[in-house]
Formats: structure tokens, C-alpha cells, sequence
């Protein structure tokens, strides 16, 4: 169980760091494309693309780490009856793990999606980079939210402690 | 129309169980659209959504305007903004709440979230006015209606939304924002002048603050004022003079706020590399939730679109004959009615895509609509039973009854009604600034 811990809380803040630096990027392009345009009325021709490129990483790095700590946007307002029965724990397990199978087709269709992009050579405007590498980073975050979501979801429901023992990441 | 409304039966029922509802939406949408038009289309329809809407140009806004907020927020400008106000407005009856009304208009400009505004501003203003003896009622209700201000002044991450989903532009939304927003924060003084003069020993005046001490309390805040000038003035073209001339799409004006904002607390020295690595994974977890959420929705539009809800609904207005007022009437009651369940965010996201274009084949202005639909969102969150800003309130304050807070936000929730029937009969109060950008 440990090295399990290790691994997923690396893999976190690997992808985590991804993200932000993803971000921070975005905000320096933005300020530098602004810049350059109203000062040297020379804009970075690429900036649209590379916007574009930067968001799906920010986005697509965070969706696993967020699906581990159930931070997805959620109505808790009939929590009181569900902690009234004891079923609470149960609840949360099974929707963790059906959002996580119906995850997966989505996943696998874009995965054909990536491959026919690459089979096309399907490359953006400005600087020629083939798109089918940032469609299967989609494609692979999503496989692997898919799979936090049903494992935490196995976790919580076979073991009552699994909330101590799933990885604060 | 009947395969929407099991559609939207459905979603309520799947989020009422606690389901996510980026979720809930994009699974009942997935279904809809598989039973009318197959499998294949179905299948295609989610995934293109999901590599085409991350990497959507204008959704950049949303992550650039969030890590503004919290840059700022980090540079401790929510203390300074409160001070700055109470240097004002503290030595008069009931002056501690009006500073904190003033101080959420601020904060409300640099951050685009209620729940952000109301949470952020407790914090600061709620032991101030205990250490001044206001009443817990006053005293939480005007931090609880000051929040709900977030979401109406620029920036907003709901009017982005609002404008992504129906392409209307989204400069012209925020500065649309503006007035119906300050008229907010105007409303709100007269609520706590009402409430201290049915009830004086609520709100007891303050000490009066010398020149020298206002000058130094706006010297705290100058720097972001000034950022906020810059954002929405880009935005407005009131910069596109000699020598700058400097027009921002809202991206661009987000970015700049951004990077602004990151300077602003640097030069502050109030920016650890822990504090910035914080809000860069703050900012990436929330904009992927939000993504998230903006795409179960967009599933469940197109299925709301294939069923043709939306042409449904403006046959049968027609075939009863409904005036479009009446329409506007039964709408802002079900958005009343639904705010009671959802979050704000998701439930303009899931009843957007059916009521705006049975809204604008009335003849409505889409700007406009967006506006009321803030308001009334505004309005939902004080309402009682499920105000979510007051149980933000009390998750932070902690020894206050919901029932104190709800008591207390009635004179505020009295003002909002009376604005929103002002926006509602004039629609040039909101439509004013953004016809002449």
C-alpha cells in the first residue's frame, strides 16, 4: 500500500507541475503578445495556436488529480440522508466508479480520433506541429482519470479505512 | 419536447445523488443524443467536444481572470480594500457594513466568483464589526449580500460562460456588467441605512478617520484600482488614445490582469515560490472543473437541440399566445425555484441553451438576458432555504445560525428585487455602455 502511496502522490505532482507551468506560460504569452503588438505592432503570429496548445495541457494535467480528490463540481444538498442511513461511503464508491467506466469510451474514442489525426498528418497553422500529439495527451489523461476514478472508488468500497489510506494528493 | 423534460428530470435526479454534474449532464446528454441518432454520432459528438472545448481560444479567460484573483488575493488587497472603505465610510451609523459593501465591490472586480468574494471578505470584515458591537444579523448579511457581487462586476467566470454558450461577445457582457453592479453596491448602502434605522443599536458608528489617514488607506490600494482601470478600460477601448492605442480582447485583457497582478504582489514581497506554486494548482484545479463542467453541459444542449426543446417551447408560447414579459416572468421564477438546488454556475449552464433562444425570438437583447440571468443568480443566493453564500458565511464564521444570516440579508434581498424590476423595465440601464463600445 505504501509504494502504491508513493507512486500516485509522484504522479500528482508530476502532473500537477505540468499544469502550472502550462499556465504560467499561457499568462507570460499573453502579456508578451500584447505587448510586442501595441508597442512594436509586431504580435507572436503563433500565440493563438500555442494559447490553444497551452489550455488543453492545463485542463487535461489537473482533470486526474482533481477526479482523485473528489473535487468535481457536486450538489451536496441531500447529504444529511445519506449520512442518516450509513450509506454515504457507499454512494460516493459506486459514483466514483460508474463515472469512471462511462469515462472510458469517450477516452477510447478519442485515442481513433489521435490515430486518424496522425494517419491524416494533420499539422497546425502557424507553427506545423502534428495536432495528434496534444489529442492523445487527451486521450491518456482521460484513460487515466478513467482509471483513479474506478480504483478510488474499488478502494473506498472494499476497504471501510480507504479514505485515510487513498493518498492526500 | 417530451425527451428533454425526462432529460431534465433525469439530471436533477442524478445530481441530487451527489453525482457530478459534469457528469450528470454529459451522461444524460450522451444517452439522449445515442436513442436519436446513434451510437457512432453520439460517441463522436463527446469526444470532439472534449479535445475541441480545452482548447478553445476564448475559454482562456477563464484560468487568466482566476489567477488574477488570487494573485491579488495573495498580495492581502482584501484587508487593505476594507480599510481603505472603512477609512470613508466607518465614522457613520452603520458604516462598518457599508465599508464591507464597498470593500466586496472591489474585491468583486478583481475576482469573478461570489462564493471567492463572500469567503474572502468574512475574513476580514466579520471581527472588525464584532469588535465594534454590530449585530450578528447586520453584520453577515452584508457579507453574504456583498459576495453576491462577484459574479456581476468585471470579471465574471459566469458571464464568460454565459457568452461562450450563446457566442455572445464577452467585452460587451462585462462592461454591461458594470452599472447594474455599482447600482448593486448602491442598493446595498441604502439596505444597511434601512436596517440601522429600524434598528440603531445594529450598527453603531465608528471613529472618524483623519485626511492623512483616508490618503494612506488609498495608498494601499492605488496599484489595484489602477490594474483594474487597465483591464476594463483595455476591454472598453478608453485606452485606444495617443500614444498607446491599446484595445484588449477579453484573453488579452485577462492575461494582462494576470501578469499585472503577479507584479503587483511580487513588488509586494508578498509572492513565496510556495505561495505561486499554490495558486498556479488553485487555478488549474478550478479551470479544469469548470471545463469540465462547460462540456457536460455542451452535451446535454445538443441533445436538448436535437429533441428540439427549444422550438417546442416557442411554438407552444405562441399557440398560448404568452406575451414575452410573461415569458421573462416565468422564466426568472424557475431560475428562482432552481437556484434553491444547483450551483450557479450549472444551472445557467443547463437552462441557458433552451430558454435563450425562446428569449431572443422575443425580441430580447442577448446582453441583456445575460445580465438578468446574473441577477437573478445573484438573488438565488441569498435566498432562503439553500442561499449557498450564507452557508459559505457560516462555514467560515462558525457560532452563527443560518437562520440569524437569512433574517439579517432581508432588507438586501428587498433591494435586489427592487434592481432587478428597475433592469427589467429599463433595459438601457444595462444596455447603455456596451451600444456605445
Amino acid at each position: 500500500m505504501q509504494s502504491i502511496r508513493k507512486i500516485f502522490t509522484a504522479l500528482a505532482s508530476m502532473s500537477l507541475a505540468v499544469s502550472s507551468i502550462a499556465l504560467f506560460a499561457l499568462m507570460l504569452l499573453t502579456f508578451c503578445d500584447v505587448l510586442l503588438r501595441s508597442i512594436f505592432n509586431a504580435p507572436i503570429e503563433a500565440a493563438t495556436e500555442l494559447t490553444r496548445l497551452a489550455m488543453g495541457v492545463v485542463v487535461f494535467s489537473a482533470l486526474p488529480v482533481l477526479s482523485a480528490r473528489d473535487g468535481h463540481i457536486a450538489v451536496d444538498l441531500l447529504d444529511f440522508v445519506f449520512n442518516r442511513y450509513g450509506i454515504a461511503r457507499i454512494r460516493t464508491s459506486l459514483i466514483s466508479i460508474s463515472c469512471g467506466l462511462v469515462l472510458w469510451y469517450p477516452a477510447n474514442r478519442v485515442m481513433q480520433l489521435a490515430e486518424r489525426a496522425r494517419s491524416f498528418g494533420d499539422r497546425t497553422e502557424y507553427l506545423g506541429i502534428s495536432t495528434f500529439y496534444i489529442t492523445w495527451f487527451i486521450a491518456i489523461m482521460l484513460f487515466l482519470t478513467s482509471i483513479i476514478l474506478v480504483s478510488r472508488g474499488v478502494l473506498m468500497l472494499f476497504f471501510s479505512n480507504a479514505r485515510k489510506e487513498t493518498p492526500d494528493v | 419536447m417530451f425527451e428533454s423534460l425526462v432529460g431534465f428530470a433525469a439530471v436533477l435526479a442524478l445530481v441530487l445523488v451527489r453525482i457530478p454534474i459534469a457528469f450528470a449532464m454529459g451522461l444524460v446528454g450522451f444517452v439522449g443524443f445515442y436513442l436519436s441518432s446513434g451510437w457512432h454520432a453520439a460517441i463522436s459528438m463527446v469526444s470532439r467536444l472534449l479535445i475541441d472545448t480545452a482548447q478553445d481560444y476564448g475559454l482562456s479567460v477563464v484560468p487568466l481572470f482566476i489567477l488574477m484573483g488570487l494573485f491579488v488575493n495573495k498580495g492581502g488587497i482584501s484587508r487593505e480594500l476594507y480599510q481603505v472603505s472603512f477609512a470613508f465610510l466607518g465614522h457613520l451609523r452603520g458604516g462598518l457594513s457599508m465599508a464591507t459593501i464597498v470593500a466586496c465591490g472591489g474585491f468583486a472586480a478583481i475576482s469573478g466568483s461570489s462564493l471567492a468574494t463572500a469567503a474572502t471578505m468574512a475574513k476580514v470584515a466579520m471581527p472588525e464589526m464584532r469588535k465594534f458591537g454590530y449585530s450578528d444579523a447586520l453584520s453577515s448579511a452584508s457579507i453574504a449580500a456583498g459576495g453576491t457581487l462577484g459574479i456581476l462586476i468585471p470579471p465574471s467566470v459566469i458571464l464568460v460562460m454565459y457568452g461562450l454558450l450563446t457566442e455572445t461577445s464577452i467585452g460587451k457582457l462585462f462592461i454591461a456588467g458594470l452599472v447594474p453592479g455599482l447600482l448593486g453596491i448602491l442598493f446595498y448602502l441604502f439596505a444597511v441605512r434601512w436596517f440601522v434605522w429600524r434598528n440603531p443599536s445594529a450598527g453603531p458608528a465608528g471613529e472618524r478617520t483623519t485626511y492623512s489617514g483616508r490618503l494612506k488607506a488609498v495608498k494601499g490600494v492605488w496599484a489595484v484600482l489602477l490594474l483594474f482601470f487597465l483591464v476594463i478600460g483595455g476591454l472598453y477601448g478608453v485606452l485606444d488614445v495617443w500614444p498607446l492605442h491599446i484595445t484588449f480582447s477579453p484573453t488579452e485583457a485577462a492575461g494582462m490582469g494576470a501578469m499585472g497582478a503577479f507584479i503587483i504582489a511580487a513588488l509586494r514581497r508578498a509572492l513565496s515560490f510556495k505561495d505561486i506554486r499554490e495558486v498556479l494548482v488553485e487555478t488549474s484545479l478550478t479551470s479544469a472543473g469548470l471545463f469540465f463542467v462547460l462540456i457536460g453541459a455542451w452535451i446535454f444542449s445538443n441533445f436538448v437541440n436535437v429533441a428540439g426543446l427549444p422550438q417546442a417551447l416557442t411554438a407552444a408560447v405562441e399557440r398560448f399566445g404568452l406575451g414575452p414579459w410573461t415569458v421573462i416572468f416565468a422564466i426568472v421564477l424557475i431560475y428562482v425555484a432552481l437556484g434553491c438546488v444547483f450551483e450557479s454556475l450549472s444551472m445557467m449552464l443547463l437552462t441557458v441553451p433552451v430558454f435563450f433562444p425562446l428569449v431572443i425570438s422575443l425580441g430580447f437583447d442577448p446582453i441583456w438576458f445575460g445580465i438578468v440571468v446574473v441577477i437573478v443568480t445573484e438573488i438565488s443566493l441569498i435566498t432562503p432555504p439553500v442561499g449557498l453564500n450564507v452557508f459559505v458565511l457560516k462555514g467560515v464564521v462558525g457560532d452563527i445560525s443560518t437562520g440569524t444570516i437569512f433574517r439579517g440579508v432581508t432588507p438586501f434581498w428587498v433591494f435586489d428585487i427592487l434592481r432587478l424590476v428597475i433592469i427589467l423595465a429599463i433595459p438601457g440601464v444595462v444596455l447603455f455602455l456596451p451600444s456605445q463600445m
